[in-house]
C-alpha cells in the first residue's frame, strides 16, 4: 500500500446558481495576462450545451483521455512514438476558433475621438489582430442560460442513449449548470502526454502543475487532457492550468473560486488514497464500474491502521488530521453523494459533484405528483437520469438515483423536523440513511459552514528545502543552487 | 585577392562560425534555458500547418543528415559503396527531401504572410529565419544539379573539405576554391545559419525530447525540493 494525500473538491451543483463568480475571481487572479485572455482556468457551462471549447466532452473527436488496448492502458492519441511524431502540427489539437477570438472595445474613442456626426460607439477589436470585429461569434459562455437553439446545443454527448427530442421542447427543457476546473486527476493524461516531462503531479498534495521552465510548447496536453483544462498561452507559447490556487492551499486557504463562491457549493479536503491501485482501476474493463472502483482506491482516513501506516510512510499528522475532517470522505463514500465528471475517460478526476435535484416532471404533466411511498419519485425528475449519469457515471443510473433520492429524503426529514416539529424517520426509510447521518449532512451541504466546507492543512514548506544550506542567506537566492537543474534541463532530459 | 577571399570564407569563416556557434549554445542552454521551446503557431491558425509544417520538417531532417555523411572518410564508405553510387543516393535523396522541405517551406512562407493573426504576431526573426531557409534550400537544389552534371572529383571533393574543416587542416579552403558559386553560396549561407542559431527559435531542434520514449511508465510525480 502506498498512501497519498490528494486535495480534492466536491461541488455540490444542487445550488450552484450560475453567477460566474468563480470565473472573474479566477479570471482576475490567474489569467488576466496578454495570451490567456481567452483562457479560463474556472468556466460555468449552462447544461445542456456543448460547452467550452466546442463540444469537449466529444473524445471522438478531440481524443483526449485514456483508451484500453486489450488491457493496456494507452492515451487516446497514440503512443508514445505516435506522439512524438505529432510534435510538428498537432493533428487533434483544437485552435483559438474552438474557444473564441478574445476582443476588447476600444473605449478610449469615446473620449479621445474628435466630434461624432452620430452617437459614438466603441465596437469590438480582436486582441490577436487589433481589428475591428464585424460580429462576435462566441464567448466563452455563449450557451448561457439555455442561450442558442437546442439543435446545436444537444450536440453534445451527454444525450446518448437518452430520447433528446423530448428535452427540445419548451414544456420539458431542462436546465443545470455545471463549473468545471482541472480535475487534478490521478492518472492524468496531460502528464503522460507531456514529452518534456514539465508537468507533474506533486507528491504531497496531488496538484497537478505545468513547470513553465520546462515546457517547450509541443502542446501535446492540450489535445491530452479530455476536460480541455489545459490551455495554450499563444504569447508565451506554453502551456498553462488551473494550479488549484495552491499558494493559498499551502496557506491553509480555500482556492479563489472557492472563497468566492456565492452559494456556497464548493468543498475542499484532503483524501487519502492507495497509489498502488492507480494503474488497475484506472484499467478496469467496464467503464461502468470505474465510478465504484475509483471508491475502492480510497482509504478511511478514521481506520486507525491506514493511520498508523500513512505515519510510518511519512505523511504528515496535521494532513492526516485534515483528511479525517473533510468533507470529501463523507460526501464521496459515507453518503454517496457525490460523483466523479466522465469516469469513462479513465483519468481518475479528483474534483467531484453532487448531481442536482430538478422539479418533478409529472406534475406537470398531469397535475399531481408522483409519489414513491411518502417522497416523490425520483423517476419523474425533470432533468433525465440517463443524462446525469452519462455526465457522472459513465451512464450507470443506479448510484445517481439513489443520490438524489437520499437528498430529497434529507429534505422532507428535516421540513418535518423543523417546520411541523416531528422527527419523521419514515422517509429515511429506503435510502440507508440514519437521522445523525441525515443530520450531518443536512448540516454539511444545506448549512455549509465555512470551516466546515474548508478544511486544508497548511503545508510543511520547512521540508521543501534542506533549511541548515540556507543559513545566513537571509533569505536571498546565493545564485549557484539552481544550477543542477540547469544541466538537468539539456536535452529536455527527465 | 582571390585567393584571400577565398581561404577566409571558406579556412577561417568556418572556425569562426563553430566557435560562435557552440558558444552561443552553451550559453543559451544554461543561462536562459527555459526560452528554448517550440515556439508553435498552430494554435492560431491551422489550416496550412498540419501539412506545410510536416513536409517542411520530414524533408530538412533528411537533407539535415544527409549532409552528415560529408564526413564519413573515404575509405570507410569505400567498404560498401564507390563514390559514384555515393553520388546516386544523395542526388536522389537530396533532390527529393530537399523539394520537399521546400514546399512545405513555401506553405509556411504563405501562411506568415497571408494570415492576419499570424501576420500581426510575426516578429523579424520568423521572417528572417524562414527567408534564409529558404534561399539556403533553393541554391542547395541548384548545386544538387550541378553536382549532377559535374565531375565526380568536384563531388568528393566536398567531403574532403568538410573532414578538412573539422580537423583544422590550415589549406582546407583551397580544396573547394574551384567550385562554382553555387556551392560557395550554399556554404556560406550554412554558416551563417551556424552562427545564429543558437539566438533564435532554432534551438528547439535541441530539446526534441528523444527522453520521452524511455520513460517508464507514463506518469509523473515530484516530491517536494
Amino acid at each position: 500500500m502506498n498512501i497519498r494525500a490528494q486535495i480534492a473538491m466536491v461541488m455540490n451543483l444542487d445550488k450552484c446558481i450560475g453567477c460566474h463568480t468563480c470565473s472573474v475571481t479566477c479570471k482576475n487572479v490567474w489569467t488576466s495576462r496578454k495570451g490567456v485572455e481567452y483562457v479560463w482556468f474556472n468556466n460555468v457551462e449552462t447544461k445542456p450545451g456543448i460547452g467550452y471549447p466546442d463540444e469537449w466532452e466529444n473524445q471522438d473527436r478531440w481524443k483526449g483521455g485514456w483508451r484500453l488496448d486489450k488491457d493496456r492502458l494507452t492515451p487516446k492519441m497514440g503512443s508514445k512514438l505516435g506522439i512524438m511524431k505529432n510534435l510538428f502540427a498537432s493533428p487533434t489539437m483544437p485552435t483559438i476558433d474552438d474557444y473564441y477570438e478574445p476582443f476588447t472595445f476600444n473605449y478610449s474613442i469615446l473620449h479621445k475621438g474628435s466630434k461624432f456626426k452620430t452617437p459614438p460607439t466603441a465596437r469590438p477589436h480582436s486582441i490577436l489582430t487589433g481589428k475591428v470585429m464585424e460580429k462576435i461569434e462566441k464567448t466563452p459562455n455563449w450557451e448561457d442560460d439555455l442561450g442558442g437553439e437546442f439543435k446545436n446545443r444537444s450536440k453534445e454527448t451527454n444525450f446518448k442513449d437518452v430520447p433528446k427530442d423530448i428535452y427540445g421542447e419548451f414544456e420539458n427543457s431542462f436546465i443545470m449548470y455545471l463549473p468545471r476546473i482541472c480535475e487534478h486527476c490521478l492518472n492524468p493524461t496531460c502528464v503522460a502526454v507531456c514529452p518534456s516531462g514539465a508537468i507533474y503531479k506533486r507528491e504531497e498534495d496531488g496538484i497537478v502543475l505545468i513547470d513553465q521552465d520546462r515546457c517547450r510548447g509541443w502542446r501535446q496536453c492540450v489535445s491530452g487532457c479530455p476536460y480541455k483544462k489545459v490551455y495554450f498561452n499563444w504569447e508565451t507559447k506554453k502551456s498553462e492550468k488551473c494550479t488549484f490556487c495552491y499558494p493559498r492551499i499551502e496557506a491553509g486557504e480555500s482556492t479563489i473560486c472557492s472563497e468566492s463562491c456565492v452559494g456556497r457549493i464548493r468543498y475542499i479536503g484532503m483524501i487519502l488514497y492507495d497509489a498502488d491501485k492507480i494503474k488497475e482501476v484506472a484499467a478496469t474493463a467496464d467503464e461502468k464500474d470505474l465510478y465504484e472502483e475509483h471508491l475502492n482506491m480510497f482509504l478511511d482516513p478514521n481506520d486507525p491502521e491506514v493511520i498508523a501506516e500513512a505515519r510510518k510512510q511519512g505523511i504528515p499528522n496535521n494532513v492526516l488530521q485534515a483528511a479525517a475532517a473533510a468533507p470529501i470522505y463523507k460526501m464521496a463514500i459515507d453518503w454517496k453523494v457525490a460523483f466523479p465528471l466522465h469516469p469513462e475517460y479513465r483519468t481518475l478526476p479528483m474534483v467531484w459533484y453532487v448531481p442536482p435535484l430538478s422539479p418533478i416532471q409529472s406534475a406537470v404533466n398531469s397535475g399531481t405528483i408522483g409519489m414513491n411511498g411518502i417522497l416523490p419519485d425520483v423517476d419523474d425528475m425533470r432533468i433525465s437520469h440517463k443524462y446525469l449519469a452519462n455526465l457522472f457515471t459513465a451512464g450507470d443510473e443506479k448510484p445517481i438515483k439513489e443520490a438524489l433520492k437520499r437528498m430529497l429524503a434529507m429534505r422532507a426529514y428535516m421540513r418535518s423536523k423543523t417546520v411541523d416539529k416531528v422527527i419523521n424517520t419514515e422517509v429515511l426509510e429506503g435510502t440507508g440513511l440514519t437521522p445523525e447521518q441525515t443530520e450531518k449532512m443536512y448540516h454539511l451541504m444545506a448549512i455549509a459552514n465555512y470551516d466546515d466546507r474548508f478544511v486544508i492543512p497548511t503545508s510543511h514548506r520547512e521540508e521543501a528545502k534542506n533549511v541548515y544550506q540556507h543559513q545566513s542567506s537571509g533569505g536571498y537566492p546565493d545564485g549557484d543552487s539552481n544550477d543542477t537543474e540547469k544541466f538537468k534541463n539539456l536535452l529536455g532530459g527527465i | 585577392m582571390d585567393n584571400y577571399i577565398n581561404n577566409f570564407f571558406f579556412t577561417y569563416l568556418p572556425h569562426i562560425a563553430l566557435a560562435i556557434f557552440f558558444f552561443g549554445l552553451v550559453t543559451r542552454l544554461i543561462l536562459i534555458n527555459k526560452s528554448v521551446q517550440a515556439e508553435s503557431t498552430q494554435f492560431l491558425a491551422d489550416k496550412k500547418v498540419k501539412l506545410g509544417s510536416n513536409l517542411f520538417h520530414i524533408g530538412i531532417i533528411f537533407v539535415f543528415f544527409g549532409h552528415l555523411t560529408l564526413f564519413i572518410p573515404e575509405w570507410l564508405y569505400h567498404l560498401v559503396m564507390t563514390t559514384e553510387t555515393k553520388r546516386i543516393i544523395a542526388l536522389s535523396m537530396g533532390s527529393f527531401f530537399g523539394i520537399m522541405a521546400i514546399v512545405g517551406m513555401l506553405i509556411l512562407v504563405s501562411r506568415r504572410f497571408s494570415d492576419p493573426r499570424i501576420k500581426a504576431n510575426s516578429s523579424i526573426q520568423d521572417y528572417l529565419i524562414i527567408f534564409l531557409l529558404l534561399v539556403e534550400a533553393l541554391i542547395g537544389l541548384t548545386a544538387v544539379a550541378e553536382t549532377a552534371t559535374g565531375p565526380i572529383e568536384k563531388y568528393a571533393a566536398l567531403s574532403e573539405w568538410a573532414q578538412a574543416v573539422v580537423t583544422f587542416q590550415p589549406d582546407a579552403g583551397a580544396i573547394i576554391a574551384g567550385h562554382s558559386i553555387q556551392y560557395k553560396l550554399h556554404i556560406v549561407t550554412g554558416l551563417f545559419i551556424f552562427m545564429i542559431f543558437p539566438y533564435t527559435k532554432l534551438m528547439h531542434i535541441l530539446v526534441y525530447p528523444f527522453v520521452y520514449i524511455f520513460r517508464s511508465g507514463y506518469q509523473l510525480v515530484r516530491k517536494r525540493n
